[in-house]
């Protein structure tokens, strides 16, 4: 092997593992620069299902309304596992993420027979569905009061010690790790062949299907995924905050997940990260302040509406353009907005 | 036994006229406009509220029939001129988040003005009590109810089946570049429509407050029945509307007979039952 050869493949390397590369030094560093741990688990965990739902949105087109419905069927599904079946933690995470792919299944197979408002209409509806189901089955679900008494299982690895998890870094950086394969993972699925076909389903479902594909299968296809990793983030919420409650099935957690895509810009991977920031950050800040905070989100979400609809690196392209005088028509990410 | 289900019958149909009128502006405004409004639940809650204000100033609940549905409709028309134009047309997504932020922001000042904690509503002096018809007693209030929102549902079927502005709304719920075409300004179509949904929209938040109480959350919990209804119902259609409404409000009274605790759940089996068989909804013109 010739010292070239060696170069190249060291570069073809870095170019597939850069991003992870990146991410993982940053969010290494990341407990330490916020004020307390818990933001940065809470926000890494937001931006892991905010990167989900990018993958549906940004790269599939497919919208949904439901997101709560996948993250806290999770947390429920690990909440009652590890309260009534099993306190291996890999086990608990497998069930939440298989009870959320399924219900993303159902969900995905009902909302994808309309198309446009009607299908986001349906899936608004079922995960209103699932929001007063587990409101009102309370002998499972605690109802309004929730589920307490949860305790987050140590870390048991056949064979080696068992590593606890107690303090809240070292949880960090147990979810971190999952944070960063499901990130490689969502990337990876962007980069296939089937992530291509879910982006030509994007430019224009019709051509898709005259190609010979079978776009609702995909889209489908697209609704257990993103479920799945929307899923995975609720169950490592899930022992993050060692409760469960009907906050995370209402909508208020969907309007955050988009909200976060969208601030950040979609179809980026990288964008959605930077929104959870924002997001949690802003209502973190603000409930500190105040009892009735949740009208400066409202209000914010007004604004970003009105005034910074292609997220954030949109907003920067649009500055910049004003600065400079010229009349550009819309940002690309603005346009891809407007596309889907 | 029979008593008590006509009794339940007749509070499922009372309940189900409520439905039906929110259904109804939430359908127009989504068929018309393309958007799914957020909001709809919070005009139902300003109305109740506007109501418990009115009531206590004039004296008479009967004044907020009129000055209530006046007022919403002022505000949504305000709101649609200022915020929601902006968004024709954009993805369905900002929409939502827009007339989510609404409905938030909304309900925070309701909660600053008036207090988290909800409030009781009396009824109107001159509308308690019952009447006895054929033996079983009935409210005399929900009686008013039921009467005034089918008188209102039969007037709305005229406006829209019989005059200009609802034959344009029809029109435009088919197709809207064709209408627009034709040399109608849609603009104040638009404005109108949500006004008259929101006026609505206000007029079911006065007649429900004292049925059952006013909270700020009212208008949360509602709107998810109303997505369901108007999935039972159909897209953008006023038949649709009526029939899911009286669907929803009925499986909900009937249910409550047999087990209390499902019956909002069974709302939500009646949809995707009827999603499985009928996929647009019973009466769903458009997909």
């Amino acid at each position: 092997m010739t010292a070239g050869e060696k170069t190249s493949m060291i570069g073809a390397w870095w170019c597939e593992y850069r991003p992870i590369v990146v991410l993982a030094t940053f969010f290494m560093v990341f407990p330490f620069v916020l004020p307390y741990t818990a933001l940065a688990n809470e926000i890494m965990l937001f931006a892991l299902a905010a990167v989900a739902f990018d993958l549906c949105l940004g790269y599939s087109g497919v919208m949904m309304f439901c997101q709560a419905s996948f993250f806290g069927v999770a947390v429920y599904a690990t909440a009652l596992t590890l309260l009534h079946l099993t306190s291996n933690i890999f086990a608990a995470i497998a069930i939440g993420v298989i009870s959320a792919s399924a219900i993303a299944a159902v969900v995905g197979f009902m909302a994808t027979q309309r198309s446009g408002s009607y299908s986001v209409l349906l899936t608004l509806a079922f995960g209103e569905m699932i929001y007063f189901i587990a409101f009102q089955w309370s002998s499972l679900t605690g109802g309004d009061n929730g589920l307490t008494g949860i305790k987050r299982p140590d870390l048991g690895i056949l064979g080696l010690p068992s590593i606890s998890l107690q303090s809240s870094l070292s949880y960090y950086y147990f979810s971190l790790v999952f944070f960063l394969f499901a990130f490689y993972l969502i990337r990876r699925i962007t980069l296939s062949p089937f992530g291509k076909v879910l982006m030509a389903i994007r430019e224009n479902e019709q051509r898709a299907q005259a190609i010979g594909y079978n776009t609702r299968l995909y889209k489908v296809a697209v609704f257990v995924i993103g479920g799945a990793f929307m899923g995975l983030a609720g169950s490592l919420y899930c022992m993050y905050i060692c409760f469960a409650h009907i906050h995370y099935v209402h909508f208020e957690i969907s309007g955050n997940i988009v909200m976060m895509v969208l601030t950040g810009g979609m179809g980026t991977l990288f964008g959605p990260i930077v929104g959870a920031f924002i997001i949690v950050l802003a209502s973190d800040l603000a409930s500190a302040i105040w009892d009735r905070w949740m009208i400066i989100m409202g209000v914010l979400y007004i604004l970003f509406v009105l005034f910074a609809r292609g997220g954030i690196w949109g907003f920067y392209e649009k500055l910049l353009s004003t600065w400079k005088g010229k009349n550009i028509e819309g940002s690309p990410s603005e346009k891809a907005a407007i596309h889907s | 036994m029979t008593d008590l289900i006509i009794a339940q019958v007749f509070n499922g149909l009372v309940l189900g006229m409520i439905y039906v009128l929110l259904a109804m502006g939430l359908s127009i405004v989504w068929g018309m406009m393309d958007i799914i409004n957020f909001a709809h639940g919070l005009f139902f809650a300003l109305g109740a509220y506007l109501a418990f204000t009115v009531t206590a100033w004039s004296g008479s609940f009967f004044v907020c029939l009129l000055v209530v549905p006046l007022a919403t409709a002022v505000i949504g028309m305000l709101l649609e001129v200022s915020l929601l134009r902006r968004l024709y047309g954009q993805n369905i997504l900002y929409q939502i988040l827009m007339t989510y932020g609404i409905a938030i922001a909304g309900r925070e000042l309701i909660v600053i003005l008036y207090g988290p904690v909800g409030k009781s509503f009396d009824q109107p002096e001159l509308l308690t009590g019952v009447i006895p018809i054929a033996g079983i007693f009935f409210p005399i209030y929900r009686v008013f109810v039921f009467a005034l929102t089918s008188l209102l549902t039969l007037g709305m079927w005229f406006v829209i089946e019989k005059t200009r502005w609802g034959s344009i709304i029809r029109a435009g719920t088919e197709n809207l570049k064709m209408v627009s075409c034709l040399g109608i300004n849609i603009t104040g179509v638009f404005t109108l429509t949500f006004g008259v949904a929101t006026a609505i929209a206000g007029l079911s938040g006065v007649l429900a407050a004292p049925m059952r109480g006013i909270e700020p959350f009212m208008g949360d919990l509602i709107l998810g029945i109303c997505f369901a209804t108007v999935v039972i119902g159909g897209m953008g259609s006023f038949t649709g509307a009526v029939a899911g409404g009286l669907i929803v409000g009925l499986s909900q009274s009937l249910v409550t007979l047999v087990m209390p605790s499902a019956s909002v759940i069974i709302i939500f089996v009646v949809m995707a039952s009827i999603l499985l068989l009928r996929p647009r909804g019973l009466m769903g013109i458009r997909d």
